[in-house]
């Protein structure tokens, strides 16, 4: 009787752990794919500015973008935190539908892409999203903000930052944001922060715009978070796009918080780093059922009746924070800031068309930027 | 449901089947692991998600690490103690110390606060010193629940208390504060109740009759050394020092692996032979009940999450008025502790550490005094992980109530001056100089 039970249970548990392992396999090499836009001139992996970051988990797609004109250069970085998917949707329109005239942007969507293949344990993520098109819709992996414990394990007991030796909760060794300027015999995704320091380098880019979202319950929230060499944009952008478009506010990087890519690209670079933060409830410690609706409507009552009870720092009500909404708020930020820089610096211009911006994304949704990979030339076509 | 309910209504209409389902099978006499498995499987049904696989499968790799450690902890324990190396240091410890009474008790209080203060787990305290340090009280005339009541009490401060205190880290990367400036507002309060406890609980303890003792010990086997014991303790803090000093040379090893090299090395130096499979097996049947609680827990928090029921009670919390919060965090902080474990940082601390910073409170302190109060939800059933490891470890007999009883005065203590540094948190921020 005791082996009969104990051959059941195990077969039970051998089911729902072969059901869990495709789910976790399917979301794991879910292939996304990316329609080169009519301005990406050609496409590296970061690897090539690092190699031992080539072939692994984070040997992630880099998206030239060129104009006919010489100028500047911009990094755009989505997937920092894949868990905020306004950032990789940004870059995704950007690398499709971008038309440079002057300069150039350099794309990356997965910036982290060991974090991409994995959630959250008692996070509850969806594996993925879905984004609706006129063509259908376009899937996505959900991800976590940390990287894989697949491809970076264990943790120590505490993570000390290079090189500020500053003591950070033992998981953020996984977290891109806190790796910043990275260490070439590091972990991975120390080792993902200083190939980036590479490419900003060899690149010679001059500002860097790292794209987040954050819980509405985080102070540094709706603003650009700039390095103290990036407050003039930073400001004006701030200025005209709350004047214009929506609120959002400027914040100088505190020279105290480590690890930051608005810190630390700005102290170990020439670059200007820039960090977008848009508004995702999802993300919210008193969220209440978790899954994809959530993630792209950003509707949740809790989180409303937190907000009632002063306890956020960005306004919520029924309407919620939609993926369009934030996904506009970033594309606009960037057309701004490339706006603000290209005025003051006309021999560094970055000059771009063909990116929607705030209204017409709201008025559009996301999906009808996203091109068919059906209907596109197949030499187009890179897979993230 | 969702589509023809309130959130709110939702989310109760799921919390209350899950503690429905958790009180049947507990009047079942299913056992705590499996009683909270099937309050997560019935959240899921009533939840609209069916037998969520991959949520189950995932909740259940939440605390991977945790019992990773607990595992080869144990295992270091255990071949320390067939080695004869236990009984060793009694054997030395009380012919030392066994007629001052306030040294032994400063020196063990210490003794236990350094290996939680090093790994963050209570559970590691308990089952590297507990043992010994409740033989050796056990010698002074203080009966198993009290001693038990005292390694559970300091067990719990050595986790809280720093460089690694898992709450107040899982908290401040939830509102991505930096883990900066705990070090004295934890140090100091964990030390202090740390041998508070041990004194008031003590206090009835007589100096130790040694040759009675020594005849009544076990016999160390020859050849067994100080040496031998202290090799195995010195080589896994040589290897958790390296990291922190050279932490851009060393490689990160985890504690799982510093573990089993102190376990190897122990196994290297025994004066007997040790039949290791046998250990090993004997460890992994010691704590499945403990794997099992967290792997359960972690399927609970997930599907919490999946159906709302965590976010109805974070809400609930952090919606009440102020002084209430703070005056019942005596209630909220050992609870969540209880049914999540360090979870609990995560769902309550975060939004509570929020709250409290818009109300102009130190969000360090406040979360400091927050961090000496959770740990005392680890005595509380049904789960009780660290209580129940407590009284096995000192190899109590008595009803676990018992041991409750002598935890009453000390998490009084403890609730009081946690609280007191939530309150007055702001006039004490000059402790959070590093």
């Amino acid at each position: 009787m005791n082996t009969l039970r104990k051959t059941i249970i195990i077969a039970l548990g051998l089911v729902l752990a072969a059901f869990a392992g495709i789910s976790f396999r399917a979301s794991r090499f879910l292939k996304e794919p990316v329609v080169a836009g009519p301005s990406v001139a050609r496409v590296a992996t970061l690897g090539e500015y690092f190699a031992p970051i080539k072939g692994t988990a984070n040997d992630a797609n880099v998206f030239f973008l060129e104009g006919a004109k010489p100028g500047g250069t911009v990094l755009v970085l989505g997937g920092t935190h894949p868990e905020e998917p306004a950032g990789r949707l940004t870059t995704w329109i950007l690398a499709e539908n971008a038309v440079l005239d002057q300069g150039r942007i350099i794309v990356l969507n997965s910036t982290n892409r060991s974090a991409s293949t994995v959630t959250r344990p008692s996070g509850a993520y969806p594996a993925t999203y879905t984004i609706k098109t006129d063509w259908g819709g376009q899937t996505f992996r959900m991800g976590d903000r940390w990287s894989n414990p697949l491809d970076q394990w264990p943790d120590p007991e505490v993570y000390i930052h290079y090189p500020s030796k500053q003591n950070l909760a033992y998981m953020d060794i996984r977290n891109l944001n806190r790796d910043w300027p990275g260490r070439p015999n590091g972990t991975l995704t120390e080792k993902t922060c200083y190939a980036l320091i590479q490419l900003i380098n060899k690149e010679a880019v001059d500002i860097v715009i790292d794209l987040h979202e954050a819980e509405l319950q985080y102070p540094v929230i709706s603003t650009i978070v700039a390095h103290p060499k990036g407050l003039d944009i930073a400001a004006m952008a701030s200025m005209t796009l709350s004047d214009e478009e929506f609120k959002i506010g400027m914040e100088k990087s505190p020279a105290e918080l480590r690890g930051l890519s608005h810190r630390e690209i700005g102290d170990f670079t020439k670059a200007i780093p820039l960090l977008f933060e848009s508004p995702e409830p999802f993300l919210d410690a008193t969220r209440g059922r978790t899954d994809a609706r959530l993630l792209l409507e950003g509707k949740d009552d809790f989180v409303v009746r937190a907000g009632k009870r002063g306890l956020l720092f960005e306004k919520i009500d029924a309407k919620g924070w939609p993926i369009d909404v934030r996904v506009g708020r970033h594309c606009s930020t960037l057309i701004q800031v490339l706006s603000v820089w290209s005025a003051d610096h006309a021999d560094k211009a970055v000059i771009m068309t063909g990116v929607p911006k705030y209204a017409e994304i709201i008025q559009k949704g996301v999906g009808a930027f996203l091109h068919d990979p059906a209907k596109s030339d197949p030499k187009k076509i890179y897979y993230e | 449901m969702t589509s023809t309910m309130s959130m709110t209504t939702s989310a109760t209409v799921i919390l209350a089947a899950m503690v429905a389902a958790y009180v049947l099978a507990k009047i079942l006499k299913l056992s705590t692991e499996l009683s909270i498995l099937a309050a997560a499987l019935v959240g899921g049904l009533i939840g609209g998600a069916g037998i969520p696989a991959r949520h189950i499968v995932e909740g259940a790799f939440t605390y991977l690490d945790i019992c990773l450690i607990f595992i080869t902890a144990t295992l270091f324990m255990n071949l320390l103690k067939e080695a004869g190396g236990i009984a060793f240091v009694i054997r030395r410890v009380v012919q030392r110390f066994h007629h001052r009474k306030a040294l032994l008790f400063i020196m063990l209080a210490v003794v236990m606060l350094i290996p939680g203060m090093l790994t963050g787990a209570g559970s590691v305290t308990v089952l590297i010193v507990g043992g010994l340090v409740a033989s050796v009280l056990g010698y002074m005339g203080i009966p198993k629940p009290k001693a038990a009541a005292i390694v559970f009490v300091i067990a719990g401060l050595s986790a809280a208390a720093p460089p690694v205190s898992l709450w107040a880290m899982l908290t401040a990367a939830g509102v991505n504060m930096p883990y900066v400036g705990f070090f004295l507002p934890l140090m100091i309060p964990c030390l202090l109740l740390a041998l508070a406890t041990i004194f008031i609980l003590g206090w009835k303890a007589k100096p130790a009759d040694l040759d009675q003792i020594l005849k009544e010990l076990p016999e160390a086997p020859p050849g067994m050394s100080w040496f031998k014991i202290a090799l195995p303790f010195l080589l896994f803090f040589a290897l958790v020092v390296a990291g922190r000093i050279w932490p851009f040379d060393f490689p990160i090893l985890g504690l799982p692996l510093m573990f089993a090299a102190a376990a190897a090395i122990t196994l290297a130096l025994s004066p007997v032979h040790i039949n290791v499979l046998d250990v090993s097996r004997r460890t992994v049947h010691q704590l499945l009940p403990l794997i099992g609680t967290l792997t359960c827990v972690g399927i609970l928090v997930q599907i919490m999450t999946l159906t709302g029921a965590r976010g109805l009670i974070a809400i609930s919390v952090v919606t009440l008025p102020v002084m209430v919060v703070i005056l019942t965090l005596f209630l909220t902080l050992p609870i969540s502790e209880t049914v999540l474990m360090w979870g609990a940082a995560p769902v309550l601390g975060v939004p509570l550490v929020l709250l409290f910073n818009t109300i102009n409170l130190n969000p360090i302190v406040a979360l400091a005094g927050m961090s000496i109060i959770w740990p005392l939800g680890d005595a509380l059933p049904p789960t009780a992980i660290i209580g129940r490891l407590t009284v096995e470890t000192v190899g109590m007999k008595e009803k676990y109530g018992t041991f409750l009883k002598y935890c009453i005065v000390p998490a009084i203590l403890i609730i009081i001056v946690g609280t007191l540094m939530v309150v007055f948190s702001k006039k004490l921020a000059f402790l959070t100089v590093f």
